[in-house]
């Protein structure tokens, strides 16, 4: 074995021998004498720097300023839990949070498993054009946010719009007010949900399915599945972990919704879109509360944390497969 | 002696280097800034904006030396483009921060009311009353953006409302082009789209913003508003019951055609179709609305007046405009705030914003100028528009903000929306309006 010639004693690895000491130990530099004790964390500092710059300060920040009230400039005011007891009497807030519990809602039972069903389509054999289906679906990740505003707020308009001429074309009515009608406005919202995410979330599910093995299919088929059995009892054990993930994100996002609420409706007509995400914007943003809109953002922290978690428990997330 | 450095210490001593860290910015930004204050030479103004209009003419006013002639200081100009209100909120996080702030800073209207509350416009913003004493009552729209009555920002336009219309359309169905009321215009809207499904003007029916202001813009032409000079709300007023009234009246019949927003793809599609034939909006809206959108319908819009209401008012309104506010106790405030004179409370500087951006004059005797008196408008069909804007001017309602504006606009949208839908009561959307405003406000 090589160990007893290239390792040296402990106690002299950790004292280390010096060659060339200039002086006493008191004369020594204060470098020299702690270098071996500080030398490891220096060497992990940059990330527990930035660790602390980046994360931990603006957490601690965020959660001292929910008990101020503070208009962005000047010293902020020590309110205490001032802001989170108006907040729980705040109809607009209430209204976010049951627009917001909508989307989520909405996404995890339509959205989600719609992605699935596609990604089952494209994954058929023999499916041609496979690749310019999976970009089309991917496309509207990508498109400009200013496109979508456009092109959407052309397609739902009531009196130009194509959704309404369609309708009418098709069956004789076509007077849907789709963004000025509070519960239009919510559903021109979902599906713009759905058309701008199903694409993404088929992504998942497709690289699932293609790690499914073509055996167990053929085992199924060997005894008697047909095309339903085999979805319910090879497709769906076989991509729960995938599930499990693309539902715990989009729970996630979702409760965070803010982009397609603020780009089709800014949250009106009225407050019938208004999102959390939204409200805290305004609050912080528009109206300068930025102690209640810190406020906000930590319930929202606390309510996302805790379905997350209770999520993630549920579906099994990160618990190895037995 | 033995000197172990425990972990317990080392991290200890660590997080105290973070803090410091820290804290060395935070306490950089308290202290006063070093630099000497630039009192003549050579001098780079940093402006912070969101439309290339005032880009352009900035760097008119400073390249063509006509403007600074005669000034100690020689100018160079810096930019900054970001959002209307981007530009609020990193200018404040500036100010906390480093004080890297702009010299100068452009603010749209509706985010004036951001800086109104907590003494931020007092802290940030030199105090303007010095500079427009000597134009004593020739200085328009400065209520705007004053806070206390004290004025922190110019407004770089006038933003007179007027009424556009398609004068081939007027012609083809006679309609008389000098209606003198809006019940008038409105009685023969009603048969205009009953007849041929074409409307004479517009309100919103999306976002709050859009649904607030077309309302205001009504309402400040009858004599109504939502603040006065101290900020208190005056919404609560017979004037903004019958604005509302007339508005949903107007949607009901056809008279006024219900559009997500003034400037989108819809209101595009009503203007291209032709079912749009005329719409209150300011100048502005020549440029940004019409020739953008409609730039094949050139020299078949004209503009006028608006129509009276008939239970009193003005003869004009006003809705938007962006205000410039000089940075105060900064190395370039003296040279800034010198530039801004020049180029906003001079003849000659206002002559160039018109022709730079279209931004109509702030001087009121401008509007006899005969230089402008003679411009001619292309699009307009060779119309002499400051004829119009001239009348307009001469009787322009004065329109107030406070720091709640935003939250009314938020309270108030909804309610006005059910309103113009027919499912509320005027009254009763204003009463609810304010209701909400009036819990709101109080955080």
């Amino acid at each position: 074995m090589t160990d007893s010639v290239t390792t040296r004693p402990r106690h002299a690895a950790r004292t280390g021998p010096a060659p060339r000491r200039p002086g006493t130990p008191a004369e020594r530099s204060w470098w020299n004498r702690h270098q071996r004790t500080l030398a490891p964390y220096v060497f992990i500092s940059p990330f527990y720097l930035l660790y602390g710059l980046f994360l931990l300060v603006p957490v601690f920040v965020g959660l001292y300023l929910s008990c101020t009230q503070w208009a962005g400039l000047g010293a902020p005011r020590w309110v205490g839990l001032r802001n989170y007891r108006d907040l729980l009497t705040d109809h607009s807030f209430w209204t976010s949070v049951q627009n917001t519990t909508l989307y989520v809602v909405f996404t995890l039972c339509v959205v989600v498993p719609a992605a699935l069903l596609i990604a089952q389509a494209l994954n058929a054999r023999g499916l041609r054009g496979r690749d310019l289906f999976r970009l089309t679906y991917f496309m509207p990740v990508v498109i400009s946010p200013i496109v979508i505003t456009l092109v959407f707020g052309l397609i739902f308009d009531r009196q130009f719009g194509l959704f309404n001429a369609t309708l009418h074309a098709l069956f004789g009515f076509g007077g849907v007010d789709w963004l000025g009608e509070p519960a239009w406005a919510r559903v021109s919202v979902v599906i713009l949900v759905l058309w701008r995410w199903t694409g993404y979330l088929t992504i998942f599910f497709l690289a699932g399915l293609q790690n499914v093995p073509r055996e167990l299919y053929e085992a199924a088929a060997l005894d008697g599945a047909g095309p339903v059995r085999r979805f319910w009892d090879v497709t769906l054990p076989a991509l729960r972990p995938v599930t499990a993930f693309v539902a715990v994100t989009v729970l996630v996002n979702t409760a965070q919704i803010f982009d397609e609420p603020f780009l089709l409706t800014q949250g009106g007509p009225g407050e019938s879109t208004l999102s959390v995400t939204m409200f805290i914007f305004r609050a912080g943003f528009q109206r300068q509360q930025l102690g209640y809109a810190a406020a906000a953002g930590v319930l929202l922290f606390v309510a996302v944390f805790v379905l997350g978690q209770l999520a993630m428990r549920v579906l099994g997330v990160g618990r190895s497969s037995r | 002696m033995t000197s172990e450095v425990g972990r317990r210490s080392v991290l200890r001593a660590g997080a105290g280097a973070g803090l410091a860290l820290l804290a060395a910015p935070a306490l950089a930004g308290c202290g006063s800034g070093s630099a000497r204050a630039v009192t003549e030479g050579p001098v780079q103004i940093s402006m912070w904006t969101h439309d290339p209009g005032y880009i352009k003419t900035f760097q008119s006013a400073v390249r063509g030396k006509a403007l600074t002639k005669g000034s100690q200081f020689d100018y160079r100009m810096r930019f900054t483009t970001a959002a209307g209100t981007d530009i609020v909120t990193r200018m404040m996080a500036q100010a906390v921060a480093d004080g890297d702030t702009p010299d100068l800073v452009g603010m749209i209207i509706d985010q004036f009311p951001r800086v109104m509350g907590a003494r931020i416009a007092q802290n940030l913003f030199v105090d303007l009353s010095e500079t427009v004493r000597p134009f004593d009552g020739r200085l328009l729209k400065l209520a705007p953006y004053s806070v206390d009555r004290i004025p922190y920002g110019l407004d770089s336009d006038n933003s007179v409302s007027v009424l556009y219309y398609r004068q081939d359309v007027f012609d083809r169905y006679r309609i008389p082009e000098d209606v003198d009321t809006w019940q008038e215009l409105a009685r023969i809207g009603e048969r205009l789209h009953e007849q041929h499904r074409i409307s004479l003007g517009m309100v919103a029916t999306g976002d709050n913003g859009s649904i607030v202001n077309a309302f205001l813009q009504f309402l400040l032409q009858r004599g109504g508003g939502a603040f006065d000079a101290s900020g208190g709300l005056t919404l609560d007023s017979p004037e903004a019951v019958e604005v509302l009234e007339f508005m949903a009246r107007g949607v009901r019949t056809g008279f006024l055609m219900a559009l997500p927003d003034p400037y989108g793809s819809a209101c595009a599609a009503a203007l291209k179709s032709g079912r749009l034939a005329a719409t209150v909006m300011p100048n502005w809206y020549n440029v940004y609305g019409l020739q953008a959108n409609v730039p094949e319908q050139k020299e078949k819009w004209r503009i006028r007046t608006l129509p009276r209401f008939s239970g009193g008012g003005h003869e004009a309104s006003t809705l938007g405009g962006t205000a410039f506010c000089v940075l105060k106790d900064k190395p370039n405030t003296q040279a800034a705030l010198e530039l801004l004179r020049r180029v906003y409370l001079t003849r000659e500087g206002q002559l160039l914003r018109y022709r730079s951006g279209g931004f109509l004059p702030t001087l009121k005797p401008l509007y006899e100028d005969a230089e402008l008196r003679g411009i001619t408008d292309d699009y307009l069909g060779g119309q002499r528009v400051f004829d119009v804007y001239g009348r307009a001017v001469a009787d322009l309602p004065i329109f107030y903000q406070a720091p709640g504006m935003q939250i009314l606009i938020d309270v108030l949208g909804g309610p006005v929306l059910s309103a113009l839908q027919g499912k509320t009561s005027a009254a009763e959307a204003i009463k609810s309006g304010i209701r909400a405003y009036r819990q709101q406000v109080k955080r």
